[in-house]
């Protein structure tokens, strides 16, 4: 192999292996959509739309993000020995209280508010 | 002559006027944000399931 190729492929291999080591890659991340008032915390303890047309990748981080949510709850149900519907409400009141001032919220009559 | 001083005289007050004009209301929210969760669990149970949701939550990917 030439040299020229081999360092460019070591590169992109590297430039690779850095991308899939630090996480998930999203094109969209939560601060930025939230910030974006494109979506915000619901009191069942999961991510929802604000905005009905928000982006494709928007949609597909919210999805991403509460199926992982779900799988914490889940655990955390487990260790407490609590029912996984009260340890959803708990995230959602958790959620909604570390939600800054200017994001929205999902009120209990299922409105969008911001805080 | 006269009528020029005039229009002048107009139009930096319609200027300010409009310049006073708020284009930004700050308005505090007309009601609280009502949300009535009742959790219904044991209270040394929900201490420890509050306690392993604040700590889910520092993760950045997940709030």
């Amino acid at each position: 192999m030439k040299p020229f190729t081999r360092t460019l492929k070591t590169l992109m291999f590297t430039g690779l292996s850095t991308l899939l080591l630090a996480g998930s890659v999203w094109a969209a991340d939560l601060g930025s959509a939230k910030a974006q008032g494109l979506i915000g915390e619901r009191p069942d303890g999961y991510l929802g739309l604000v905005v009905a047309s928000a982006p494709a990748d928007v949609r597909a981080l919210v999805d991403d993000v509460n199926a992982k949510r779900r799988a914490r709850y889940q655990q955390i149900a487990r260790q407490t020995n609590a029912p996984l519907s009260e340890v959803e409400k708990v995230g959602g009141m958790t959620a909604i209280d570390k939600t800054p001032r200017g994001q929205y919220v999902m009120d209990g009559s299922g409105r969008w508010v911001r805080k | 002559m006269r009528n020029w001083k005039y229009l002048g005289l107009a139009l930096l007050a319609l200027l300010v006027i409009t310049a006073c004009n708020p284009t930004v209301k700050v308005e505090a929210p007309d009601k609280p944000i009502e949300i009535n969760m009742n959790v219904n669990i044991r209270h040394e149970i929900l201490v420890k399931v509050e306690k392993e949701v604040e700590q889910m939550f520092e993760d950045e990917e997940l709030f």
